[in-house]
């Protein structure tokens, strides 16, 4: 099926033939992607599930949604992401419920709400999916080619930001593509380049040809935009058949995967076909050799800021010397020849890189089939995007991925599906929403970086989450599904209906529960696994014995197999829902309160120095500075006050009719909105 | 064999007294009576359990008519022991100054009644001391505020957390802040590993040993923290009143007027420079007001190992200062009556903290103008003039300690300051910072057996107690964010993947 549907070519494999004939010429459309990564591929096919006719621009279609770095999905954290990609219909979940070939729950016995669904992946598989669904898509087109630059012209004068961007004018050919929205999920791509040994050589990623400066000219020149520069890395791949496997630990995968998608119904790889991975350990004779190095090893020398987690093994025997590290071996497909050695990413020179494998035992003979690398790129400071991943002062520019300053393929394709959502809306003239870090990690992400801003490639992790027992991997589509379709409108009817489908069971169940209440007594009679307490006074629901350590849905399911029996299929979830349904309980009113305070949206062409409101100094500079989109992210800066925040409450209170039309205005209705009041606003969060 | 499926839904909970929906919000208590000499002290409760703490209080039989005042016995809601006889009242939303169900407790007006009520109603579950301005954010949010009350509610939520913030300050400058800054660390240390467990336990090189480190001091902490709360008011004595600090440059008079306020010498003085070295503290009724008044070391760059320790007690306690009388030596004003704001202005700057922002320090300020019977007459005159239509500057007094020339208008000025102090109901209550103490430490030691129960459970709700319990003791000694957590973990722990 797969096959076919690549074999088919459908139109826009066609497409860049036809795009090269009519060079020079100037097409319009209504969103631009450029760039096929995460976020890219994210992106297009979010715009247009949104309903916009999008063209997605890349270097080589061949390279769509390939795994430039580790062959795997999710995990704690990234995982929750994946869910919720999926709850929004994104590609990603599906993808690697396809190419998955080593599935396993991380965290499993640590609670529900922080278990990290992961896999390994077949790289070729999960190219194949992506760009199977991509080149069927309608309203999509792919063509081949780099941006050059930025088509920008004068900013609407009823809208916030100093630019307007309108398209972009491609690199080889010089032709002109309009859009209402333009994308950029550049990646590494941004003057990029790449560190080997002493060696230094423009580029993104290894094998491909490195973007032109136009793009980062057009950031930082014209459009003023404040960028800094990050870096990141990758560890050699190694052939397999090089490598002594007897003595390196076994690593299963579970015995029954579990799929990311919510509408998948198993994977495609069968359980007992699925790869095991291996567990090895650094030797001192590997420290010696990163130590022996450092002149030689230009990247690690460089002070660019890197990640403290995930980094390279030469910063790890550096912080952390004498200790053992731990090395993951990870199949690299079903066919593939290769391992990638997780946590061994390296830049010296690769025979130094040989040298050092070989001190491990299991890797005594090893071969490398490309050594590793390290890249340097500017990312664009977030702070200067609204919570839509618009760019404040240049008006139809978003920007996803790591050109924001994250790492990751699911903090990439996060960002990717909430661009492409706002980009398409854009287009579309529906007022852009945004998500609340109280209803998912997606929202988390963004709040964090555009409230905040980084200093390091930003990583998801569950403890960033105040919610973490609420914001859980097995809910995401009950707290984004149905708002994806009623409210944002890229979920398919399809998805929408198997969500509403689930909503009602999981109620009904847990009604169904509620009302089975009997004495402790009588549950002790009845349910002897349970070992309800005999002190216990009064009467209890079903619901609260299911809390019970021991105790399953299944076995209350047995126990009254009429109630009960019809809801086994949710078994797990309804075991879940009533470990964490007290306690979501306490945190929904902190919830309430957060998304009372985001529901009120500040103005954002205010002139705060000059706001005739009774604040200090200090707070209008820090106002000014920072421009909050809402009071509930002016109240989570550091340095504000309750007073503070209660004169711009008043403020907002004040302020004439205009500004509160859009606070209404979450089902889209674009009819009722005239552009002045939507434009007051950045972003409308999504209802609850 | 019978099963009986008894249906809960049909268990309509039943509210005593009440009328008002019930909605998901915290009951909260605070007193809102002024100190000082008054014979009565108000404390006001608002918000769903208002009802559940009357009946609390006060016992479950004859509740009150709503909205009339009834005598009751007041007593402690777990030692039964009684407290005070007064007056309550039952307030049922939305026929409240919130909007919500409120009542009131008209009890006598000593601190021991007052610390009383307020350490009853924090015993009871789901109330807790009020955050500032808290009430009339309750009520602005019902819709029982006009405009015009709104505008000055700014003003009035900052005066009171700005009085807070001092009172904490005052308490947070002794062995008690050390030993909640210590159990912060500890507590922070605590999440800080757990969370690295779930993150990154799967991948790294991060030991089970972790988390029983982690359960000995979850225990260890719950143990001291008990031990705390039911040690309770013998830990520090805090003194009432407002606190009124005297600071200046040396030798400008600052004990000269100490001993005038108290009329006795307190304090040493002399023409030397630099004589007062420590802090002097003396208790005073100005005008019905009781007041804690402390004379300080002149503020100058000194090389005097003691004496530069008293500079530096003398700018924390100007800093904790309700009010704080800034003493200038007038014979060092410029004959220029135009240069005068300059000059005062200059010297406003180097005795007042910029910490907390200069304009709010200057509303807490009285300038003292000393020796102007070392002035001519004709210069008093005009400066004085000068002074009183100068509305840039604080109230200014001039005044001479040697011959009590003008102290009745400095008096004056330095009694109406007191009255609006006192007026304001959070400022200088140490009963109060101590109910919020009390409440915020139980409800971390609450937290933490949310870890243990959990612990063998489900571990994202035994983190979720530590992080309660680091959220409940950070509303003491500040909060502590995400990063700062992931700081910890990337310090102890190599995180490689």
């Amino acid at each position: 099926m797969l096959a076919r549907r690549v074999l088919n070519r459908p139109r826009s494999l066609a497409s860049p033939s036809s795009w090269a004939a009519s060079a020079r010429t100037v097409t319009a459309c209504d969103v631009i992607v450029v760039g096929g990564g995460h976020a890219g591929t994210e992106a297009a096919a979010a715009a247009t599930r949104v309903g916009a006719e999008t063209l997605l621009v890349t270097q080589k279609i061949q390279t769509i949604g390939a795994l430039s770095c580790n062959p795997s999905l999710g995990g704690v954290g990234k995982g929750q992401l994946v869910r919720e990609v999926d709850a929004l219909d994104g590609l990603m979940g599906r993808a690697g419920d396809w190419a998955g070939v080593h599935f396993s729950i991380l965290n499993r016995s640590k609670g529900p709400a922080v278990w990290g669904p992961r896999a390994q992946l077949d790289r070729p598989r999960y190219r194949q999916f992506i760009q199977a669904e991509l080149l069927s898509m309608p309203r999509l087109t792919v063509v081949e080619g780099s941006v050059e630059e930025l088509l920008v012209s004068e900013p609407d004068p009823e809208k916030p930001g100093k630019h307007r961007v309108t398209g972009v004018r491609m690199a080889d050919t010089g032709r002109i593509i309009l859009a209402r929205s333009v994308v950029l999920t550049t990646g590494t791509f941004l003057s990029g380049s790449l560190f080997m040994g002493q060696t230094t050589s423009p580029g993104g990623r290894m094998g491909d040809p490195p973007s032109g400066s136009g793009l980062s000219r057009s950031l930082k020149e014209v459009l003023g935009l404040r960028l800094g520069r990050l870096r990141t890395g990758t560890p050699p791949r190694i052939f397999k058949r090089s490598v002594d496997l007897s003595l390196a630990q076994l690593q299963l995968p579970d015995q029954r995967p579990t799929p990311f998608s919510f509408i998948s119904n198993g994977t495609h790889c069968k359980p007992e076909e699925q790869l095991p991975c291996y567990l090895i350990n650094t030797t001192p004779g590997v420290e010696r050799v990163v130590r022996e190095s450092l002149h030689l090893n230009s990247h690690i020398q460089q002070d660019t800021r890197g990640p403290r987690y995930c980094p390279s093994i030469e910063s790890r025997v550096l912080r952390f010397p004498g200790r053992q590290h731990q090395v993951w071996l990870e199949p690299e497909g079903l066919t593939s020849d290769l391992l990638y050695p997780q946590g061994l990413s390296m830049t010296m020179p690769p025979d130094l890189q040989v040298r050092l494998l070989r001190e491990i035992p299991a890797l005594r003979k090893a071969e490398i089939q490309a050594p590793g690398y390290g890249v340097q790129y500017d990312f664009v400071c977030p702070t200067q995007l609204f919570p839509s991943l618009e760019v404040r002062s240049a008006q139809g520019l978003f920007l996803a991925g790591q050109i924001n300053g994250t790492t990751g393929y699911e903090e990439a394709a996060a960002q990717g599906v909430w661009a492409g959502v706002s980009a398409g809306r854009r287009a579309l003239s529906l007022p852009p929403l945004s998500l609340s870090r109280t209803q998912s990690y997606i929202g988390v992400l963004i709040d964090d970086l555009v409230g905040r801003g980084i200093t390091e490639p930003y990583r998801m992790f569950t403890s960033r989450a105040e919610f973490r027992t609420s914001l859980r991997p097995d809910n995401a589509d009950l707290r984004l599904t149905l708002k994806g379709y009623c409210d944002i409108g890229c979920v398919s009817p399809r998805r929408y209906e198997e969500a509403v489908r689930m909503k009602a069971g999981l109620s009904e169940a847990l009604s169904a529960l509620q009302d089975i209440t009997l004495s402790p007594t009588r549950w002790r009679e009845k349910l002897p696994q349970a070992a309800v307490s005999a002190n216990k006074s009064g009467i209890m629901s079903a619901e609260e014995v299911l809390q019970y350590k021991d105790v399953s849905f299944e076995m209350l399911a047995s126990a009254f197999p009429d109630v009960l029996g019809p809801y086994v299929e949710f078994a797990e979830r309804l075991k879940i829902e009533a470990m964490y349904r007290p306690h979501c309980e306490k945190q929904r009113r902190e919830i309430e309160r957060i998304l009372q305070e985001e529901s009120l949206s500040l103005p954002q062409d205010v002139d705060y120095l000059s706001l005739p409101v009774s604040l200090s100094q200090e707070v209008r500079e820090l106002l000014d500075r920072v421009r909050p989109a809402t009071l509930g992210a002016a109240s989570r800066l550091p340095g504000m006050t309750p007073a503070a925040i209660l004169h711009l409450l008043n403020y907002i209170t004040r302020t004439p009719q205009r500004d509160r039309s859009a606070e209404r205005s979450s089902t889209p209705d674009p009819q009722n909105l005239s552009d002045e009041s939507r434009d007051s606003f950045p972003c409308v969060p999504v209802s609850q | 064999m019978f099963f009986f499926y008894i249906y809960n839904r049909s268990r309509a909970s039943h509210r005593l007294w009440s009328s008002a929906p019930l909605c998901a919000t915290d009951t909260i208590f605070a007193l809102s009576s002024g100190q000082g000499k008054c014979g009565v002290a108000v404390v006001r409760v608002s918000g769903p359990a208002s009802a559940l703490a009357l009946r609390g209080l006060t016992g479950p039989d004859r509740p009150p008519a709503p909205r009339t005042a009834a005598l009751r016995s007041i007593f402690h809601p777990q030692s039964k022991e009684i407290l005070d006889r007064g007056l309550v009242f039952w307030f049922p939303g939305p026929h409240s100054f919130t909007g919500e169900d409120s009542a009131e407790f008209h009890v006598h007006g000593g601190p021991a009644v007052v610390s009383g009520v307020l350490d009853a109603l924090g015993s009871l579950p789901g109330l807790r001391p009020a955050e500032a301005g808290e009430f009339t954010r309750r009520a602005f949010h019902a819709g029982k505020l006009g405009l015009t009350e709104v505008e000055g509610l700014g003003d009035l939520i900052h005066a009171e957390t700005e009085a807070q913030r001092r009172q904490a300050l005052r308490q947070m400058a002794g062995d008690l802040a050390q030993l909640y800054r210590d159990w912060s660390q500890r507590l922070t240390q605590c999440l800080a590993h757990v969370e690295a467990f779930i993150d990154f336990g799967e991948d790294d090189l991060i030991e089970d040993g972790v988390l029983d480190q982690v359960d000995n001091s979850v225990a260890q902490l719950q143990t001291e923290i008990t031990c705390h709360l039911h040690d309770g008011r013998k830990g520090e004595r805090l003194r009432s009143g407002v606190q009124v600090v005297i600071a200046g440059e040396t030798n400008a008079g600052k004990s000269s007027l100490l001993n005038l306020l108290c009329r006795r010498p307190a304090a040493i003085v002399s023409p030397i420079a630099g004589t007062t070295r420590d802090v002097v503290e003396t208790c005073l009724d100005i005008g019905g007001f009781p007041v804690l008044l402390s004379d300080t070391a002149g503020l100058r760059e000194t090389a005097d190992a003691v004496e530069q320790e008293g500079v530096r007690r003398a700018r924390e306690k100007v800093e904790q200062a309700d009010l704080t009388l800034v003493v200038v030596d007038a014979t060092q004003l410029p004959t220029d009556p135009l240069q005068v704001p300059v000059f005062l202005g200059a010297h406003l700057l180097a005795v007042l903290p910029h910490g907390v922002g200069l304009e709010e320090s200057l509303r807490h300020c009285i300038l003292v103008l000393n020796k102007s019977d070392l002035l001519p007459v004709e210069q008093v005159e005009k400066t004085q003039t000068f002074l009183n239509k100068n509305p840039g500057l604080p109230p200014a007094s001039l005044l001479s300690c040697h011959t009590s020339h003008g102290l009745e208008n400095f008096m004056t000025s330095l009694q109406s300051r007191l009255s609006s102090l006192c007026g304001d109901p959070l400022a200088g209550t140490p009963s109060l910072t101590q109910a919020r103490h009390r409440a915020h430490l139980h409800e971390c030691f609450q937290a933490l057996g949310q870890y243990q129960q959990y612990r063998d459970v489900d571990l994202a709700l035994a983190a979720e107690g530590v992080r309660l319990a680091l959220t409940g003791l950070g509303r003491i000694t500040g909060k502590v964010g995400a990063e700062e957590i992931l700081d910890i973990i990337f310090r102890d722990f190599c995180i490689g993947k």
